[in-house]
Formats: C-alpha cells, structure tokens, sequence
C-alpha cells in the first residue's frame, strides 16, 4: 500500500528528497560540523522557518484542503510552545536552585526547594506560588502529552460547539479569531499562571545538556524540525490522497452536496481541525526551544493572519506551496526587519524596510490573490503544462 | 408493489407563507412517480422535507418497512437510510476527476476512520465502471468533472445517485438545459433505475413526462391537485385552469 501510495504522489519523495539534501547540506556548513559557513544563530533561523513551513502544512489542510479558515492555528501552536516551556523553565530554575541550596548549612527541605523554585519563576509577576496548570510541569513525557493534547483538546471541544451548529465561513474564523484574542488576553494576564507579557524565557537551555553547546544543540534541533516537517508532510499528504481527501475537498468546495451524499461533515471538520491543531502544537514545541523565549504577543491574532498570507502567497491547496511560502516570506520577513536589507534613498524620503516591509508584504498578498490565485505553488502547475505542451 | 415512503399531512410555512399546505403522497417500490405544478407549487420544498433540508411545522414522513420517521433524522442520516438526492443545478465537485466523483458516491461505509485507513470495498474499480458505463461517461472517467458539459453534469450527478445506492431516488428537473437526444437518454437511464427502485422525478417539461409514462402528482399551492396517469390529470378541470390554461 505504500508504495503505490508513493508512486501515486511522487512530489512526496521529491520534497523528502529536498528536504534531505537541505538539511544535510545545512548540517555540513554548520558551526558544530566545525566548517562554520553557517552561524549558530541562522541555524536557527533555519531550524525555526522548518517549524513554522509544518505549521503552515497543517494550515493548508484546514483552509486549502478542507475550507475551515481557522484564525486560530498560531494559537495552537503557542500553546504547544507554552507546554514545552514549562517544564524547560521548571526543571532548569530547579537544578538553579538546587546547586545554590547546597552550600547552607542544614540541607533545604522539598518545601523550601519548591517555594524557591516559584519565587524564582513567579516573583517577576509577584508571586511564589505554584498555578494549578503547572501541575505536570517536573515531568518531560506529561508535558510533551501536553504539548499534542491540549491544543488537540481545545480544538476538539471548540471544533465540536462550532461545527455542530454549522457555523461556517467568515463566522466561523471570525469566531476563531476571537478564541485566539481570548487566549492572547488571557496569558497576558499576569494571574494567568503563565508569567502574563514576560512569558517564558531561556528556553534554549535544555535542562541536563548543560554541557552540550548551543551550536551541536541548535544543530539538533534543526535535525528534530526537519524530520518533524517531514514526518508531518507526508502524513498530510497520505491523508489529503486517496478518498479521503477526496471528500475533505468535496466538503471545501459544497458542504451540503457531500452531507445529501451521506457523509457526516461535521465528524470531518472536527477531525480535521483537531488534527492540525495537534501538528500545529508540536511545530510550536519545537520552535520556542530555537527562539528562547514564547510570550502572549506570540498568539496574538495578527500570528495567524500571517499563517494564513503564506499560505495564500505559497499557493493554497497543494502542501509544497505552503512550505515555499511559509519558508520564503519568513525568511524575507526576518531579512527585511533584521536590518539587513539596504535602504533606498529616493532623495526626499528614505525608504527604510524595516517600516515598510510590512506594506510590501500586503501588496504582495493582494497582487498574488488577484492576479496568482494559485500562488508561488501555482508556477509548477503553469511549467508542468508547459513541459506536456512541447 | 409496496408502499416504501409516506407523506402525510404536512405543512411548511416561511414567513406566513404557507409553502406546503397539508400535503399527502404515497410512493412504492419500485415505482417512477412525477411531480408537475407551476413556480411556487412546493415541488422543491417537498424534497427540502423529505432529504431533511427543512423540517416541517406539522406532519409526518413515514420511510421504509419499519415505517421509520425522517423528521428527527440528520441529511446525512437521511441519506444513508437509502434516500438520493439529484439538485435542480447540476451540483458535481467540478475540481475533481468523474471517477473520484463516483467514488466518493459509492454506497460504502462513510465514517472518517473507514476512508482513511481504506476499509472500503475491493469492488469499487468495478462498481465505477458500472456506473459510468450506465451514464456513458466511461471515457471521461480521469476528466476533471468542471470540463463536461452540462448534460454531461446532470447525467454525473445522477450516475452518483446510482451509485449511492438509494431506495428512492429525488430528481429534480433532470432534463432542464439538456438537448433533444440528451433528454432522451435521461429518460432511460431514470426509466432503468425506476425497474429496481422508487424514482421521483420533478419536471416542467411536458414531453419529457410522457415520455418517462408514470403515475403523475400534480401539486398546487402546497398541495395535491390531482393524481394519476398523464392523460387522466391532462383532462382535469382543476388542472387545466390552474396550470397548463396558462
């Protein structure tokens, strides 16, 4: 079954392919391999943009595949950040902790070790006690549950109310639009339990690989990314082929038509939008170890319009296009407001791209939506024709 | 032949519009049943009720041998108990190809999990074949189904109506926009389904019902005006000044 599941969608072994090649292309010019053409710091860039084209996959096969535009993707993989965060935060303040307890005279009792370590993660939002939320934060494998089952929880429940009273098209991502400002609020709150705007920080050090260095640890992470992106792509793939997806695009293009055919739309909806939300969660895991450091502003709403422009500009419906597009306007995005990108001195204005970046990337979006329906992605279409033609 | 649907008694009204006023039709199985009436005389809110689009303010619609009732069903429940549904306007997924159109049609088990893991019957490159062959689309078969053209459209849609397998068949005005030969051939393909099963068949076109020669319904204002053959309910007084006077 694999195989024929292959041969009939050979862009699944030819973006393995790439991606393969990419990352061990990456890995040869890293800092860690010792030839160092590629610094630390743009590995994670790297690492990070392989993060957010899964993210963006699992966008497409809501809204590109399926129809659902979810404003609310980018929340879920904040949360699959903030779940990972815990425990990174928790288990590092704790060996902190630990080590300067050792020195007094008595040996700290547990008491004192845990209102210690809250104090040192809380006191910025003054507070000492533990939140109930971070229930599980001392454990790695009930934290990485998290990191998959509370953005799949919370979107099934949310999926459940909104499918099932059929609410459906700008509603429906007006409504998740709102659960993502509703969030975005909420861990802003400094009683959230979540440090409120500081959020989680130091994240790149990984409790227990103190002695490993950033450049291998970066490097490892780009490896868990890349086979993350890979894994996540041909998953969706396998899911968007075949009858399946068959009737997941039928459900994007007339709703009604597939339930007269007797099809529960809802259950594919609600499966679907789950399932995203799942992969969405694990991108976000292994993003914020690569950033550093999550805060609500990561959530925002603004987040997930973005997932939804590079999508749009990569081409929707076809999961090559949301990594190109995912991968080529991060990347652009973070050149442009990095600083790096030169000025143009018109004389009477300079235009600095840092402000005015985002004005290009919106006129990009509307040209590529009026003019390139089909996005970046679209092109293949247009050489693939070409190539049959002569 | 066995009473297969009833419906009785039943009433819709939208906005004080009384759109179906206390309407009672009994179809078998098998039987080819048309439906007539001018604009507005209900035949599609009709089908509205019985594929569970609309729920109705009073009434009954009573299905199958056990005699089972539609109104607490969902459409897609509906749908699954045998009842097929062709829509006024050719409605086939135009991005997809004509097979994975039939396919998805195909009377199989319909739950996420049963497609994504292909619990699906081994069968199915024949049932297609089957389908299409009887629709004569087997050489559009990897067509991508937006290019047929609109007879074409309407003859997919029914050929997924086949293909689901139904116990009663809804066609609604089938042979709207399609060419003399077309309507001919729509006329068989509706006459051989209606052999193993009931067919309901919507239509204006008054040739195109005498050709299909079945029971007839004619519907006015909600309600049943007159029943039988063509040329009985072509003789009715009511009728006569009611719709074909006009």
């Amino acid at each position: 079954m694999q195989n024929t599941f292959i041969a009939k969608n050979p862009s699944v072994l030819w973006f393995l392919l790439g991606l393969s090649i990419f990352t061990v292309v990456v890995s040869i010019l890293s800092e860690a391999a010792g030839t160092a053409f590629i610094s630390t710091s743009f590995l994670k860039t790297l690492g990070k943009t392989l993060c957010l084209c899964l993210v963006a996959i699992a966008m497409d096969v809501v809204w590109g595949y399926c129809g659902i535009l979810s404003l609310g993707h980018f929340a879920f993989f904040g949360i699959g950040g903030y779940a990972i965060g815990m425990w990174l935060m928790y288990d590092r303040t704790k060996d902190i902790v630990v080590s300067s307890l050792e020195n007094n005279i008595l040996p700290p009792t547990p008491e004192e070790i845990t209102t210690a370590i809250g104090t040192q993660i809380f006191g910025v939002v003054g507070s000492t006690d533990f939140p109930v939320i971070w229930a599980f934060s001392h454990s790695l494998s009930l934290q990485l549950l998290a990191v998959v089952f509370v953005p799949g929880v919370l979107a099934l429940v949310f999926g459940w109310l909104a499918f099932r009273s059929r609410v459906t098209g700008v509603y429906l991502s007006i409504l998740t639009q709102a659960m993502t400002l509703a969030l975005s609020l909420y861990f802003f709150q400094n009683d959230s339990g979540l440090r409120g705007n500081n959020g989680l920080s130091g994240l790149q050090n990984i409790p227990g690989l103190e002695a490993v260095s950033q450049a291998t640890l970066s490097l490892w992470f780009f490896w868990a990314s890349a086979s993350a992106l890979g894994a996540g792509y041909l998953l969706f793939a396998w899911m968007t082929s075949g009858k399946f997806g068959s009737v997941i695009r039928a459900i994007r293009d007339n709703e009604a038509r597939v339930r007269f055919l007797g099809y529960h739309v809802e259950s594919y909806k609600l499966f679907i939008f789950t399932i995203t939300a799942m992969v969405a969660g694990v991108a976000g895991a292994l993003y914020y170890p690569q950033a550093g450091i999550i805060n609500p502003a990561e959530i925002a709403p603004i987040a997930s319009i973005y997932l939804v422009v590079w999508v749009a500009i990569g081409g929707r419906g076809r999961l090559y296009g949301a990594v190109i597009g995912a991968a080529v306007v991060s990347l652009m995005s973070s050149w442009f407001t990095g600083g790096s990108a030169p000025d143009i001195n018109l004389g009477i204005y300079t235009v600095k791209w840092t402000d005015w970046w985002l004005v290009l990337l919106g006129v990009t979006f509307v040209a590529v939506t009026l003019f390139f329906p089909k996005g970046i992605g679209g092109l293949f279409d247009l050489l693939a024709r070409k190539e049959k033609q002569s | 032949m066995n009473t297969l649907f009833e419906v009785s008694g039943v009433s819709v009204s939208f906005d004080g519009f009384k759109a179906i006023n206390n309407l009672s039709i009994q179809i078998g199985e098998p039987e080819l049943r048309a439906i007539i009436g001018p604009n507005g005389a209900g035949k599609t809110t009709f089908m509205d009720i019985v594929t569970g689009k609309t729920k109705p303010d009073e009434g009954y619609v009573i299905w199958g041998e056990k005699s089972v009732s539609l109104l607490g069903m969902s459409e897609s429940q509906i749908a699954q108990a045998g009842i097929g549904r062709k829509f006024q306007k050719p409605t086939v997924f135009e991005a997809q190809t004509v097979r994975e159109n039939i396919t998805m049609a195909l009377k199989n088990p319909r739950r996420p999990f049963d497609l994504l893991f292909n619990r699906v019957a081994t069968d199915t490159e024949d049932r297609v074949r089957a389908i299409s062959d009887e629709i004569g689309l087997t050489d559009a078969l990897e067509q991508t189904s937006g290019a047929l053209s609109h007879g074409q459209k309407q003859w997919l849609e029914i050929g997924m109506l086949l293909a689901q397998d139904p116990r009663l068949l809804l066609v609604d005005e089938p042979a709207a926009g399609m060419s003399a030969v077309e309507r001919e051939q729509t006329t068989d393909i509706l006459v051989r389904a209606a052999k193993t099963r009931a067919v309901v068949v919507v239509e204006h076109d008054m040739d195109f019902i005498r050709r299909l020669n079945c029971k007839v319904t004619v519907l006015h204002q909600g309600s049943v005006l007159a029943e039988g053959s063509l040329d009985h309910v072509t003789k009715n007084q009511d009728v006569i000044d009611v719709y074909l006077g006009r």
